[in-house]
């Protein structure tokens, strides 16, 4: 029962979409179906340039967040172990955290071009922070008997690095880059709706374009299934990597 | 108690009967001066108050416009002739039943602009291949006329150059900066643009479809011209009468407008600009929209089926 709650979950608010569009309360073209949904969801997956779209779309927030994962987390680290960098990066960070970066991108476009190196250098920036400052107190927080252990038992800096803290700070690297992986995905997304001939933000944007919300909302689907997939794919390899700590929480 | 009870109802339905109707009008950000001229200068509308009165909302796009119509928040608005060919497309139930300016070639007539680096490659639309062109929007009339450029000058849209949306005002320093091999010109950005230096024109949206074409119109929802003829009329007669003065008197209403905050250009530059033209009878020009849906449904592919543009058009409520 405890499984099969959140597909009863999932059922239920279809179900609700399903009446509420039956209704007739609504335009169908505001507000679809769920088989005219379906109807273009298949008729995405029987299309190859569809496709191709959802292809370009992962390749950039794939690369946005590879490159702020390896810098997100060397920076994290630095800040985390060390006093001067932490006092030198903290501000920067804490300071410009709130700000949407989202504003940035028409500087972006003129810097980088209008094609993906933009795009990919603003999910960059944007995954970028919450990597920086989980990954930092994770870093932190390494317990100090675990350190000086580490150093009584004759074991160098580097050394220390890799046996304690690495492994001790490696479920908040985790955590940084589960926070930053949706926001690559919308980031994409986003910026593709503001300024792209391709992607599936430009489909979003063509199908709104075209009053073909069934279109775009079949668009939506695909681009949750991502998110979600790309989730449980990461979280797979946390529970590989990060063998010996398990996501569990215990309810009283 | 029951005589005072008799009165206050009959004293409502005949102030509700009264009441004139409120036409809720969605509209854009350029060139409808005629159009808001309606709500600024009420003393040259003698119908409103008494026929209709009039609900002016701004919307920065025709998708969410057209979603506020779909979602029963208005009844009317201005709209691009090939906006509403794509809604007709999809079944919704609004006609076209005025014009307010055409893209039009002529002295004093302004009309969308393509332009180039001055210093630049590009001489003629077929140097684009390769390149890439900015319009203002996805489906808009400025990626109609880009993709029309081009093909006439035997390139294939998307593959041979791409067209991505950007915003007006940052296109200028985008095709100068070599980001975009061409771009979308509209004004007050065009003049700014061209006082600044460095860019040409390359071709103009008349260039690209070959014809003078309607630009901007005025729709309305069918049940809202069915329940209400009288108020719509109205309306139209007042619409006309504006149109007629704004082309007569164009520098004093630029003037109420810039006053009125519907403009933010600066009042000088604003003056200068040339216009769209604007036909003063409010009549359409309803073959142009027939070569329009036409070249959208068998060149762009952009209508799944042609779109009857004789039955999307009512014109009967204009004053004769």
């Amino acid at each position: 029962m405890r499984r099969a709650a959140p597909l009863i979950l999932v059922l239920a608010i279809l179900l609700a979409w399903e009446a509420v569009a039956r209704s007739g309360h609504w335009n169908p073209l505001l507000f679809p179906s769920l088989s005219r949904i379906v109807h273009e969801l298949i008729a995405f997956f029987g299309r190859p340039e569809s496709l191709m779209e959802a292809w370009v779309s992962l390749q950039r927030a794939f690369a946005g967040f590879a490159l702020a994962a390896i810098a997100g987390v060397t920076i994290g680290m630095l800040m985390g172990r060390s006093k001067w960098f932490a006092a030198l990066l903290d501000p920067l960070f804490s300071g410009t955290y709130a700000v949407p970066k989202l504003a940035l991108f028409p500087i972006f476009i003129f810097v980088f071009g209008i094609g993906s190196l933009s795009k990919v250098a603003l999910v960059f920036l944007e995954c970028l922070y919450p990597i920086v400052i989980v990954t930092s107190q994770g870093a932190r927080g390494v317990s100090r008997v675990l350190l000086w252990s580490a150093r009584n038992m004759g074991a160098s800096g580097a050394a220390t690095l890799r046996r304690v803290v690495i492994p001790a700070a490696a479920p908040f690297i985790f955590a940084g880059l589960r926070i930053a992986l949706p926001i690559a995905l919308i980031v994409v997304i986003i910026t593709e709706m503001v300024s792209s001939a391709d992607g599936l933000g430009y489909l979003v944007i063509y199908s709104l374009a075209s009053l073909k919300t069934d279109r775009m909302l079949a668009v939506v689907v695909v681009i949750a299934a991502l998110g979600w997939a790309l989730d449980r794919a990461l979280v797979m390899l946390r529970d590989r990597l990060v063998y010996w700590e398990k996501l569990e929480t215990y309810y009283v | 108690m029951r005589l005072l009870s008799f009165l206050l109802i009959l004293f409502s339905v005949t102030a509700a009967a009264q009441t004139p109707p409120t036409i809720r009008f969605g509209r854009g950000f350029a060139a409808e001066e005629n159009v808001w001229l309606m709500s600024v200068r009420k003393d040259l509308t003698p119908n409103q108050g008494k026929a209709y009165n009039l609900n002016q909302i701004l919307f920065q796009a025709n998708p969410e416009r057209f979603q506020a119509f779909l979602a029963g928040e208005l009844d009317g608005g201005t709209a691009p002739g090939l906006a509403v060919i794509f809604a007709r497309a999809q079944g919704v139930d609004m006609k076209i039943v005025a014009s307010i300016c055409l893209e039009a070639s002529g002295p004093g007539i302004f009309t969308t602009q393509y332009m180039v680096k001055d210093d630049g490659p590009i001489k003629s639309v077929k140097d684009l291949k390769g390149g890439t062109i900015a319009v203002v929007g996805i489906k808009t009339a400025t990626d109609l006329w880009a993709r029309a450029g081009l093909i006439n000058a035997g390139l294939v849209p998307d593959k041979d150059t791409k067209v991505v949306p950007m915003g007006f005002p940052v296109i200028g320093d985008a095709v100068r900066t070599g980001k975009v091999s061409a771009g979308t010109f509209v004004e007050p950005f065009y003049s700014a643009e061209k006082a600044k230096g460095g860019l040409r024109t390359l071709f103009t949206a008349v260039d690209a479809v070959g014809y003078e074409h309607e630009l901007l119109d005025i729709f309305f929802g069918e049940k809202f011209l069915k329940s209400n003829p009288a108020a719509v009329r109205a309306f139209l007669s007042d619409y006309v009468a504006v149109t007629k003065y704004y082309l007569a008197n164009t520098a004093q209403a630029k003037a109420d407008l810039h006053k009125a905050g519907f403009v933010r250009t600066p009042l000088e530059a604003y003056q200068k600009n040339a216009d769209w033209k604007r036909e003063p009878s409010g009549r359409l020009n309803v073959e142009s929209l027939k070569k329009l849906a036409t070249f959208m449904h068998d060149k762009l592919q952009w209508l799944e089926k042609p779109v009857d543009v004789d039955g999307m058009v009512d014109q009967s409520y204009l004053p004769r």
